[in-house]
């Protein structure tokens, strides 16, 4: 069995070496429950989530890992009926505390979406958008931010020459990393990913996870792929979710090559998903 | 093989549903293409009932022949067709003849004791001034018989003020210049001698019942001596001015029941006059002066009493040689009038417009008499040459011109120019006023206040629809707003002028009192709610809690209305408001209509707003919302720029409907076409003016191509405003394919 991995995952992309095995805990995740409406869709999810680490979902369609992302900078609350139970500790603090400030929880958890989506504006404003947001309004200052953010994401030597130019005009792949851009802009702590790349070809799929790999440095990053390759490259730990439940959760060079779960080897090579 | 492989049931299948697909694209197209057609033809009827108002007038000689019958002709007339003409000749013959071949109908003396020494008429009346200082009253009439199913016209003489003459001048002078006008109950006549006397006479008139004898009684008569020779008078149709022109001077001595009151006044003109007409209905007096030009002067209210008013002049002939007048003809039903020169020119006027309509010569010799047909279709000519011309006219819409119809008008009996739609009136001397602009402007006026009462209670209504209320209140609240859509107008109009007019009227001070109440009151509620617990249980159902708080507001401000009118305003608003600002209330006012046709126009600007507003892509909310935007920021700065183009096609389509709204401005106004921007006076839309006149306007008049005129302007405005909010949704709808 082991080998048969071994032909899916090649053992030298794992990434496990680079982050310290130390690393302060960023989130703990204690109990979650999250209901829409009558039906239950995350079950006593528990984790803690390390600084400057990056920690992958994975798991068939439908499993719960995109909700449990969102649970983070509570999107979940937009969604109608939505019941979140338990807790996500943040500065030992519970986000879902009632006298929390869910806006300043969002400028401090920065979200990515699978689908580009870039503001109708100049790309010079849609990096800007959130410094806006924060009362920044001096021109030179914004100007600043959105070159550290672009050079950031490696989209400034592509439109360096083109900021004021409609951000609807770039391709997907250069959408999807001003939308990083504007994500970082504000100097979130932890960013969340959401399939950034699986609406992307291959040449931006690469950018982005070379991205994510610079990025790790600075923030703390949450990604939910489908991409379990993407996985293993990027991630430093992973947990793999079926039906709403976290299976196994673990450093991702031993998800993939030692899984402790039938079901966790079952989906790494391919049984189902 | 493949003749059998095509008849499987799949293959047959696909046929049949290759057959529904292309059926169905061409109904489908076909309904466009008709719906297309549909309007192109209305617009195109639309111009062409509009198009002939602005021909210009043509006129053709029919028939041209020595004059028949002996004698000099002094006066001119033709019976309402124009068959039959009639001429009067200086031995006191009247002469009827066939107008087209000139041969003689009857001839008929009238058995003058005296010669004719002057002549003039009014209509069909003819007045005779003898070298005795007595004058005759003739009417030539035509009886209408069918012998043989043959239209036989009769003419007659009638003699209104008796057979006997009348004796003007005691002294027995000849009389030089002589003008009558007949009212009701008797006549005024008055007439120059040849020893420089102007004198004036005014009879009452009896008919017995049974011997259709007439009497006449002289009630006054009063002369007075001039320095000069008159050249020409005319007589107000009221009795109370006449004016006599000397050289270059006019004359306007004024009269009362007893004959020249003393009073007078002087205008001096640069030319010498030749000929003073008045225009009919007595109102204008057309001057025609040696250099061909024809002044239009009126009587117009000054500070100090009425005087004379130089109006408008006609001077087709300005840059030719110009001739002087020698005759001026006026139509018998409008305020056309023809001026012939001493060269045989003739050229057609329109005193209202202004406008020259068609100019002919064909006599070549110095005009003499012109008289025109009842409906001006046909002008009669004598010239000095002892021919007589009869000339075929066409000229149905002499009363438009762009300056009728969008400029400043000086109509009779006003005193200055003005904007006035007046389309008829009881009289036949009435003069039409066909000015658009007050019928526009009221348009605008009451789309306007309309649009001030809908605008923000729409969009902020559908702001708050769209991105802040619960999901489940949307789903009930927007199809109960889009159902106001469908509310008849009429009942709207309805309930406007029968209910809310006489309650605004009297509620007026509440609301106003409502602008302040309400926005305090919901500054007051969004206090209070910080102390609600549990908020997040009643997000988006907000509106809910705030319906009973408006109509509690509403109440309010109608129970304090009377309060504040008895602190503040004297005990009444509108008293105060006419006395103190100077503002007239009308009870069915711009207000009224404000506020109703705002209702009426609301469910458009909302549910089009709502829809754009709506339509946002999610994902831009949501990319917003994580960037830790508030719902206020991410509606201001990512929202409501991206739904701009479908808020701004939303108040389009509004203000359209406004535009076009019939019902309520027709019953809810005065129907007032004043050009007054007060909230507190009614106003005439062009579309309720289309409701009102179209019914009555007789088909292919003046008036009725005016009407269609209105009703092109107001098709296009629609069409306009229509399509471009169509091309901006669609704009609108591609950019956020493109998201």
């Amino acid at each position: 069995m082991t080998e048969a991995i071994a032909t899916k995952i090649d053992p030298s992309i794992l990434t496990s070496s680079s982050a310290p095995d130390d690393a302060e805990t960023c989130m703990d995740v204690n109990k979650l429950n999250l209901f829409y409406g009558e039906s239950q869709a995350l079950t006593d999810i528990s984790f803690q989530m390390k600084k400057n680490h990056v920690t992958a979902f994975i798991g068939p369609s439908g499993c719960g890992k995109s909700t449990l992302l969102r649970c983070f900078n509570r999107m979940n609350d937009l969604v109608d009926s939505v019941r979140v139970e338990g807790e996500i500790i943040l500065d030992g603090k519970n986000i879902y505390a009632p006298d929390i400030d869910v806006t300043s929880l969002r400028q401090r958890v920065g979200m990515v979406f699978q689908k580009p989506n870039p503001f109708p504006m100049s790309i010079l404003e849609n990096v800007a958008y959130g410094l806006r947001l924060q009362g920044i309004k001096k021109r030179s200052l914004l100007e600043e931010k959105v070159e550290w953010a672009l050079r950031g994401s490696a989209l400034w030597d592509e439109v360096k020459d083109r900021l004021d130019e409609s951000a609807l005009g770039l391709s997907g792949g250069q959408q999807q990393r001003l939308v990083i851009a504007r994500a970082i802009a504000i100097e979130p702590e932890i960013l969340l990913l959401d399939e950034p790349a699986s609406a992307l070809d291959p040449i931006s799929t690469l950018k982005i996870e070379e991205l994510i790999y610079e990025l790790k440095s600075q923030y703390t990053i949450l990604i939910v792929t489908h991409n379990m390759q993407q996985a293993a490259r990027v991630s430093d730990e992973t947990a793999f979710m079926y039906m709403g439940e976290m299976i196994e959760f673990g450093k991702t060079n031993e998800i993939f090559t030692n899984p402790a779960k039938k079901q966790t080897e079952d989906y790494i090579t391919g049984r189902y998903g | 093989m493949q003749d059998k492989a095509l008849k499987t049931p799949i293959q047959t299948r696909y046929n049949q549903r290759a057959l529904k697909d292309r059926m169905a694209r061409y109904f489908v197209a076909s309904g466009g293409i008709s719906v297309i057609i549909a309007i192109l033809l209305i617009f195109f009827y639309l111009l062409y009932v509009v198009i002939p108002m602005f021909g210009s007038a043509e006129i053709t000689e029919g028939a041209t022949y020595a004059t028949p019958g002996e004698g000099k002709t002094i006066h001119l007339g033709l019976e309402e067709q124009g068959t039959i003409g009639v001429r009067f000749t200086d031995h006191g013959h009247v002469i009827f003849f066939n107008t087209d071949s000139g041969s003689i109908v009857r001839d008929e003396s009238l058995d003058l004791p005296a010669n004719i020494s002057s002549i003039s008429s009014n209509l069909d009346l003819v007045v005779l001034g003898l070298e005795n200082g007595s004058a005759l009253a003739v009417q030539y009439k035509f009886d209408l018989s069918y012998p043989d199913d043959v239209r036989t016209l009769t003419p007659r003489l009638e003699f209104p003020l008796g057979q006997d003459l009348l004796v003007l001048d005691e002294s027995s002078q000849a009389l030089t210049q002589i003008v009558i006008q007949l009212n009701e109950d008797g006549a005024g006549l008055a007439a120059t001698t040849s020893d420089k006397r102007l004198v004036s006479a005014r009879y009452t008139r009896e008919e017995s019942f049974i011997s259709e004898e007439i009497t006449t009684e002289l009630t006054s008569n009063s002369e007075l001596a001039l320095e000069n020779t008159i050249r020409s008078i005319a007589l107000t149709p009221t009795l109370d001015h006449l004016y006599a022109s000397t050289d270059k001077t006019l004359t306007d001595f004024s009269l009362d029941e007893n004959g020249f009151d003393g009073e007078k006044t002087k205008y001096y003109f640069k030319h010498e006059i030749t000929q003073l007409k008045l225009l009919l209905g007595g109102s204008s007096l057309m001057v025609g002066l040696a250099n061909g030009e024809v002044q239009q002067w009126m009587s117009v209210r000054k500070d100090n009493g009425r005087e004379l008013t130089f109006i408008r002049n006609f001077h087709a002939n300005e840059h030719k040689n110009a001739q002087p007048v020698t005759s001026i003809a006026t139509e018998q039903q409008r305020k056309g009038f023809a001026v012939a020169d001493s060269k045989g020119d003739i050229t057609l006027y329109y005193s209202t417009s202004q406008r020259t309509l068609a100019n002919i010569n064909t006599a070549k010799s110095s005009i003499e008499n012109m008289a025109w047909s009842a409906r001006a279709q046909n002008l009669l000519v004598s010239d000095n040459k002892n021919q007589l011309h009869l000339y075929k006219v066409h000229n149905e819409y002499p009363e438009v011109s762009w300056d009728v119809l969008w400029g400043k008008i000086w109509y009779e009996g006003y005193d200055e120019a003005d904007y006035i739609w007046q389309s008829s009136a009881s009289t036949n001397e009435f003069e039409p006023k066909f000015s658009l602009m007050p019928l526009a402007f009221g348009t605008i006026k009451a789309a306007f206040y309309a649009m001030i009462f809908a605008i923000p209670i729409a969009i902020l209504g559908a702001i708050f629809t769209a991105q802040f209320m619960a999901p489940r209140m949307r789903q009930t609240v927007k199809p109960a707003i889009e159902i106001m859509e469908a509310l008849p107008t009429v009942i709207l109009g309805f309930l406007a002028g029968l209910w809310l007019a006489p309650y605004v009227e009297t509620h007026l001070a509440g609301i106003f009192a409502l602008l302040l109440i309400l926005p305090a009151g919901f500054i007051f509620c969004a206090w209070l709610w910080r102390f609600v617990p549990n908020k997040s249980l009643l997000e988006g159902w907000e509106a809910m809690i705030l319906i009973p708080v408006v109509l509690f507001l509403i109440w309010l401000s109608m129970i304090l209305s009377s309060p504040i009118e008895t602190l503040f305003f004297d005990g009444d608003l509108r008293m105060h408001l006419s006395n103190e600002w100077g503002l007239n209330y009308d009870q069915r006012n711009a207000l009224v209509v404000g506020l109703i046709m705002g209702f009426a126009v609301i469910p458009t600007i909302f549910s089009i707003a709502e829809d754009a507003l709506f339509s946002v892509p999610q994902h831009l909310v949501r990319g917003s919302l994580a960037l830790g935007a508030t719902r206020w920021q991410t509606m201001t700065s990512v929202v409501l720029p991206a739904a701009s183009p479908g808020i701004f096609s939303a108040i389009m389509m509004g203000f359209g409907r406004a535009v076009g709204e019939t019902m309520i401005v027709l019953m809810a106004t005065g129907n007032t076409p004043l050009m007054d921007m007060s909230i507190f006076q009614g106003m005439r839309t062009l579309a309720a003016n289309l409701a009102v006149e179209v019914p009555e306007a007789e088909v292919f008049s003046t008036h009725y191509r005016v009407l269609f005129l209105a009703a092109l302007i107001l098709f296009l405005f629609t069409f306009v405003f229509n399509t471009l909010a169509e091309i901006i949704r669609h704009r609108l709808r591609q950019r956020y394919s493109g998201l």
